[in-house]
């Protein structure tokens, strides 16, 4: 299924995606509505034959964390799906059973962005060192690595009257 | 009943492998649950050569972020600089002039020479063929050192830049360019030879590692090790950029799904490779080599991929209109070809582990996005002559004098 096909395809079923293409090969879509994502995924799978999961990427979208979902097709498509969730509880279930290649990038999110992956199999963390101190997590805009210090690994941002 | 106790019971040892091991160079964890000397489970643990690249790139200008994503590798650091100029050019909207594509075409695929150049002779180090590992690596000196002319340093080269390139190459480069493609094609034909016909390393390599078509859509695997399992998917064929949007590439594939298969996937590329480079020399238009790049870029954001030695690489760029990155994300290939990697090792001896994990060219540093600074700034340069008379000197320690040894000269 190419570029165009697929644009249509996802419109009309999902028309909230609002899916767009400035350039061949590559596929853009508006936020998914929560409750809509995994329907998104199963559909790009199941019917478009988006069959590899390419990588997840998360960006800090201030009150939410985005999560940018790339897969791709045998035309060599990139379709980017997404979803956003609350950093405050930060929430997801993984596609691991549907695109196991997603798996260790899962692992990133939750080691970067502090995004819980229910689902996801027992595994060894990817990709922060043993010993990262709990509840931090860096590529967070409000994480500021010059307050990182390595050699006891620990966390300490001026304290706000320090700061004035 | 806990993990160790399940596996007494049932007779299993796991052996764990890593992080800092003989086998490979770059830290990797793996423990490997044997029974007897089959490998049952294979848990990968990687992730130790992290130190951030992403987070830093946030923080800095977009003239600053280029010198990150250079280090991001030391084999591939021209893959991922046109991977991330090609997604700032796409952004600004510039159009690169001809000259430029070219020359990146040309230093690109001397890159891919000399990484694969390089993996031939870590797997031969990895079975035990040490002769076929000091070839390779004395054959690799030969392409490193025209590296180190175009840009001035053997692995990062400073090629790219926005909106073109910061090197020329002159005529007299270029004639030497062709001379080593010359010397080079003779030696992997003879390699190429050697990987048809070696019995041992046949039987060393055929059979293990093994990943199906059907595994490779279901791991997502890239380069190399998805073509040696015939699927056609290569960057510059699927979504020509730049000078291959003007030369057309053959794709290398073969049907052997396993390690072997891979390491002729890789020798035919670097002979694909050379042919290449012939014709980027032949047809290298004149012209500027750069157009002037923005220091900010417009709201936006952008995927780009370039196939690099180890398959595809992929970048992605949030701007939010100011003269730094809000989101970079490098996904190297080999960061891909990890997924499949616990079902190729699965099923397979314990002595095969080393020279699996190879066969997908491993690079840690790309998949964790590394960037690791050493030395105190003072450069060193020995050339042959220089290393030839330190091992003489050493042979001499020990007893042994080399002096009639002849050096054969290229």
């Amino acid at each position: 299924m190419n570029t165009e096909e697929t644009i249509l395809a996802l419109n009309k079923r999902f028309p909230a995606l609002e899916a767009t293409s400035a350039r061949p090969l590559r596929i853009f879509t508006a936020f998914a509505a929560p409750e809509e994502f995994e329907k998104t995924l199963q559909y790009a799978f199941s019917k478009l034959d988006y069959h590899k999961g390419k990588h997840i990427v998360g960006t800090d979208e201030g009150e939410n964390i985005g999560l940018s979902y790339i897969l791709s097709n045998d035309e060599n498509v990139l379709l980017v799906l997404r979803e956003r969730v609350p950093k405050s509880a930060p929430h997801v279930r993984s596609m691991g059973e549907l695109f196991p290649s997603l798996m260790l990038h899962e692992r990133e999110m939750v080691d970067l962005f502090g995004v819980q992956v229910s689902g996801l199999p027992e595994g060894p963390n990817y990709p922060l060192p043993d010993g990262w101190p709990e509840g931090e997590y860096p590529l967070r805009k409000e994480w500021n690595p010059a307050y990182f210090n390595k050699q006891t690994m620990t966390y300490e941002p001026p304290k706000e009257e320090d700061a004035k | 009943m806990s993990d160790r106790n399940q596996n007494e019971r049932n007779n299993k040892v796991v052996v764990p492998i890593g992080p800092q091991h003989p086998s490979l160079k770059e830290p990797g964890s793996f423990k490997i649950t044997l029974d007897g000397e089959k490998v049952e489970r294979a848990v990968v643990e990687i992730g130790y050569n992290h130190r951030g690249i992403e987070k830093a790139c946030e923080s800095r200008n977009y003239i600053q972020a280029l010198y990150i994503i250079e280090r991001v590798c030391g084999i591939c650091s021209h893959a991922h600089t046109l991977c991330f100029c090609q997604a700032f050019e796409e952004l600004a909207g510039l159009e690169v002039p001809r000259r430029a594509h070219y020359i990146r075409g040309i230093v690109g695929e001397l890159e891919r020479l000399h990484s694969h150049l390089l993996w031939l002779g870590v797997a031969a180090h990895e079975i035990g063929f040490d002769t076929l590992f000091m070839y390779t690596w004395r054959d690799r000196e030969l392409v490193l050192d025209l590296l180190a002319r175009i840009g001035g340093n053997r692995v990062n080269y400073g090629v790219n830049t926005y909106g073109g390139v910061r090197r020329d190459l002159e005529p007299e480069l270029m004639q030497d360019i062709l001379h080593v493609c010359d010397l080079l094609e003779e030696k992997l034909k003879y390699y190429a030879d050697l990987a048809l016909t070696e019995t041992t390393l046949i039987a060393r390599l055929k059979g293990i590692g093994v990943l199906t078509p059907d595994d490779v859509r279901k791991y997502s695997a890239v380069g190399p090790v998805a073509r040696a399992a015939g699927i056609e998917g290569d960057v510059r064929v699927a979504e020509p950029y730049g000078v291959f949007k003007e030369i057309a590439v053959n794709v290398i594939t073969d049907d052997h799904c396993d390690v072997y298969g891979r390491t002729l996937v890789r020798v035919k590329e670097m002979l694909e490779a050379i042919r290449l480079i012939r014709i980027m020399v032949a047809q290298i238009p004149e012209g500027p080599i750069s157009v002037r790049a923005p220091r900010k870029l417009p709201v936006g954001e952008v995927l780009s991929r370039v196939e690099a030695p180890r398959g595809e690489d992929i970048h992605y760029i949030r701007s939010t209109g100011t003269d730094m990155p809000d989101r970079v994300r490098v996904r190297a290939p080999t960061e891909a070809n990890w997924h499949g990697m616990s079902h190729m090792l699965e099923g397979f001896q314990l002595a095969d582990v080393p020279i699996i994990i190879a066969a997908i060219d491993p690079c840690y540093s790309c998949t964790d996005r590394a960037i690791h600074l050493i030395g105190d700034g003072i450069n060193q340069l020995t050339d042959w002559a220089q290393i030839r008379a330190l091992s003489i000197e050493q042979y001499k320690s020990r007893g042994i004098d080399p002096g009639s040894i002849k050096v054969r000269e290229f």
